[in-house]
C-alpha cells in the first residue's frame, strides 16, 4: 500500500472526537424521513400540474417519459397543494442544518487513501460524488428558486426535477450500505446514551478501520448534545420561518427571513403576489372597459366583465398555494367554471384551456381537468374580500381552482377554450 | 461466489444495490444531459461538491481553528473563568446565524434584490437587518447564558473556600 499524501489524506489529520460511525447515524436517522417527506411531496407536486394535460408538465417530454401520473390531481381538499408544497419547502428547508452537519461527519471520506481499493469501492466513490452533489444541488436549487435568484442559466424545474434522481438513486445505495454501520453503532452505543455525555466526558468513538471516527482525537471542547442540540434548533428555527409563510395569517411574522415573512398591508388586496402585472408585462389597455373573455366551445361568445357580473355569483374562501412553498387564504367571488362550460356548450368530460393576457413565460396558460371544472367552487373570480380584484391579482377576473397551484389559477384570463379531453 | 468478491471487492449484493440504484441515478443523469442547458446543469452539480467540500467546509473549519486557538489555550486568568469555557458561547450563536445565512443568503445579500421586488412587489431591503438582528439576539442570549454560569461558578467557588 502507498504512503498516503500528506495533510487530510492523513488519518491523523481528523481530531474532532464527535466524529463517528454514531453520530453519522443519528444525523443520517434525522435526515432521511425530512428527504423522504420532501421527494414524495416533490413528486407530488409534478402530479398536481396533471401532466398529462396538453403541454401541462414542466418538464421536457412530459417529466418520466411514461406517464406515471396515473390519477387527477383532486379538489378536496381545498388546501391540498398549500399543504403537500409547504411540507415540501418546510422538510427542505429544515434539512439544511441537518445536511451540513451530515456532510461535516463524513468529511474525512472524500480524503480516503488509497482512493480506489477494487472496483466495488470505485463504485461506492462514485456514487458518493453523486449523493453529495446531487444533495446541494437539489436543496439549493430549491432554496434559490424560492428566493428567485437565478445565477445559472438552466431551466429550474427540469434541473431540481431530475437532479432529484441523481441525488435520490445515490441516497438509497448509500442507506442500503450504511444500514449495517447504523445498526452496529446503535447497538454498540445506544440510540441515545451518547447524549448524557457532557463535554468532560465526551469521549472518541472507537476508531476501527474504514470508519471515521478519529484514530488522533483532540480532548473535547463540545459534547455531542451541544453539537446536535444546535443542529437541532438550526433545523426547527428555519423549519418555523418556512412554516410561518405556508400557514399566513398571524404566523406569517414568524417568517422573519422566509421570502414571504412580510406583509403587503391592510386592504382587501394586500396579500401576497405571485407575480405581479409589472413582472407578466400586463398593459392597462388591455384590462381596460374594451377587455372581453373570449369563450370557445361547441358555441363562441365574448363576454364583457359587467356581462360575467350579471351571471349568478358565487363566494368561497380558497386557498393559493404557490409552488414556491407560501400560501393565502382568500374569500373570492366569481362566475362557476362549470356555468361557463355550459355556456361554451363544453362536451361532456371536456378540459379547459386557460389563455393569460400575459404573453410568453411559465404559465400563462393551464390546462385544467374536467374535475378541476367540475367543482361547485371552481370560479373565474372577478371579486376578492368584496372588492374588485386588483390588477396584480388578475384584474379583469382570474381563476381560482380549489386544490390547484397557485400558477394553475391563472391571472388576467383572455380566453377559455373547452375542448375534448 | 469467492470468485467475484475476488474481481469486484465486495458481494453479489453490493453489485445487485449499486446497479439498481445507479440506474434510477443515471437516468436523472441521462435526461440532464437530453436536455437544454446540460453543460451548466452538470458544471453546477459538480460545483456544488467543490463549493461545499473545498470551499465552504475548509473555510468554517479555519474560522473554528482561530475560535479554538484564541478561546482555548493553556489555563489562563481566574479559576472561575477557566471552570467556565467561553468557546460555545461563541461557537453556537455563530453556527445558528450562519445556518441562517446559507438557508436565506440570497435575500440576505439582495442578490435577487430587483427580481424579487418586480415579482412579489416586495422590498429585500428587511432581510439583511433581520438577520442582523438574529444574529445580534443570539449572541446576546448565550453571552447572558454564559454571565450567569460565570456567576453560579463564582459562588461555588466562594463558596468552597469558605467551607475550606
Amino acid at each position: 500500500m502507498s504512503e498516503s499524501p500528506p495533510g487530510p489524506f492523513r488519518a491523523e489529520f481528523w481530531r474532532s472526537p464527535l466524529r463517528g460511525p454514531w453520530l453519522a447515524s443519528i444525523l443520517g436517522s434525522a435526515l432521511l424521513p425530512l428527504i423522504v417527506i420532501c421527494a414524495v411531496t416533490g413528486f407530488l407536486s409534478q402530479a398536481a400540474y396533471n401532466p398529462g394535460l396538453g403541454d401541462n408538465s414542466q418538464l421536457p417530454g412530459g417529466g418520466l417519459g411514461v406517464d406515471i401520473y396515473f390519477f387527477s390531481w383532486p379538489t378536496t381538499p381545498s388546501w391540498i397543494y398549500a399543504f403537500t408544497q409547504g411540507l415540501h419547502v418546510i422538510s427542505g428547508v429544515a434539512a439544511i442544518p441537518i445536511l451540513l452537519a451530515k456532510l461535516w461527519s463524513a468529511m474525512p471520506k472524500l480524503f480516503e487513501w488509497p482512493p480506489v481499493r477494487s472496483v466495488a469501492h470505485s463504485l461506492e466513490r462514485a456514487s458518493l460524488a453523486f449523493l453529495v452533489g446531487g444533495s446541494i444541488f437539489v436543496f439549493f436549487t430549491g432554496l434559490l428558486n424560492i428566493q428567485l435568484y437565478y445565477p445559472w442559466s438552466f431551466s429550474f424545474v427540469p434541473a431540481h426535477y431530475y437532479g432529484a434522481f441523481v441525488f435520490l438513486g445515490a441516497l438509497a445505495l448509500h442507506v442500503t450500505l450504511k444500514l449495517p454501520v447504523v445498526r452496529r453503532a446503535f447497538r454498540d452505543q445506544g440510540v441515545v446514551r451518547p447524549l448524557r455525555d457532557d463535554v468532560a466526558h465526551t469521549r472518541a468513538e472507537p476508531a476501527e478501520h474504514d470508519s471515521t471516527a478519529p484514530v488522533n482525537p483532540a480532548p473535547a471542547t463540545m459534547s455531542r448534545r451541544v453539537m446536535l442540540g444546535t443542529v437541532a434548533a438550526g433545523s426547527a428555527g428555519l423549519g418555523v420561518m418556512a412554516a410561518g409563510q405556508v400557514v399566513g395569517g398571524p404566523l406569517r411574522g414568524l417568517a422573519l427571513l422566509a421570502p414571504r415573512g412580510q406583509k403587503l398591508g391592510d386592504g382587501p388586496n394586500d396579500f401576497q403576489v405571485n407575480k405581479t402585472a409589472r413582472a407578466a408585462g400586463i398593459q392597462p389597455a388591455g384590462t381596460g372597459p374594451d377587455w372581453r373573455l373570449a369563450l370557445r366551445g361547441s358555441r363562441n361568445a365574448e363576454l364583457a366583465r359587467e356581462e360575467l357580473l350579471a351571471m349568478p355569483l358565487q363566494t368561497h374562501d380558497l386557498t393559493i398555494g404557490c409552488v414556491e412553498g407560501w400560501s393565502t387564504t382568500q374569500s373570492w367571488t366569481g362566475v362557476r367554471l362549470k356555468d361557463l362550460a355550459e355556456l361554451a356548450g363544453a362536451p361532456e368530460g371536456a378540459d379547459v384551456e386557460v389563455q393569460s393576457l400575459q404573453h410568453g413565460g411559465g404559465f400563462s396558460h393551464a390546462i385544467l381537468s374536467s374535475g378541476q371544472i367540475a367543482d361547485d367552487r371552481s370560479l373565474l373570480a372577478l371579486r376578492v374580500n368584496g372588492v374588485d380584484l386588483s390588477l396584480d391579482h388578475g384584474f379583469p377576473a382570474r381563476v381560482i381552482v380549489p386544490g390547484a397551484p397557485g400558477v394553475h389559477c391563472t391571472k388576467w384570463v383572455s380566453s377559455m377554450t373547452f375542448r375534448h379531453a | 461466489m469467492s470468485r467475484l468478491r475476488d474481481l469486484y471487492g465486495s458481494s453479489q449484493l453490493h453489485l445487485l444495490a449499486v446497479i439498481v440504484t445507479m440506474s434510477f441515478a443515471l437516468y436523472g443523469a441521462f435526461r440532464i444531459a437530453q436536455g437544454s442547458d446540460a453543460l451548466n446543469t452538470f458544471i453546477w452539480l459538480g460545483g456544488a461538491i467543490v463549493a461545499h467540500d473545498l470551499i465552504s467546509f475548509p473555510l468554517y473549519s479555519g474560522l473554528n481553528l482561530v475560535a479554538h486557538r484564541s478561546l482555548v489555550g493553556p489555563a489562563r486568568g481566574p479559576a472561575t473563568e477557566r471552570s467556565v469555557p467561553l468557546i460555545n458561547h461563541v461557537r453556537v450563536p455563530a453556527i445558528l446565524s450562519a445556518f441562517a445565512l446559507a438557508t436565506w443568503f440570497p435575500l440576505i445579500l439582495r442578490l435577487s434584490a430587483d427580481d424579487y421586488h418586480l415579482k412579489s412587489g416586495l422590498s429585500a431591503d428587511p432581510y439583511l437587518g433581520r438577520w442582523l438582528l438574529l444574529t445580534g439576539s443570539l449572541f446576546l442570549g448565550s453571552a447572558l447564558i454564559y454571565a450567569a454560569r460565570l456567576r453560579r461558578a463564582g459562588h461555588a467557588d466562594a463558596e468552597g473556600e469558605r467551607a475550606g
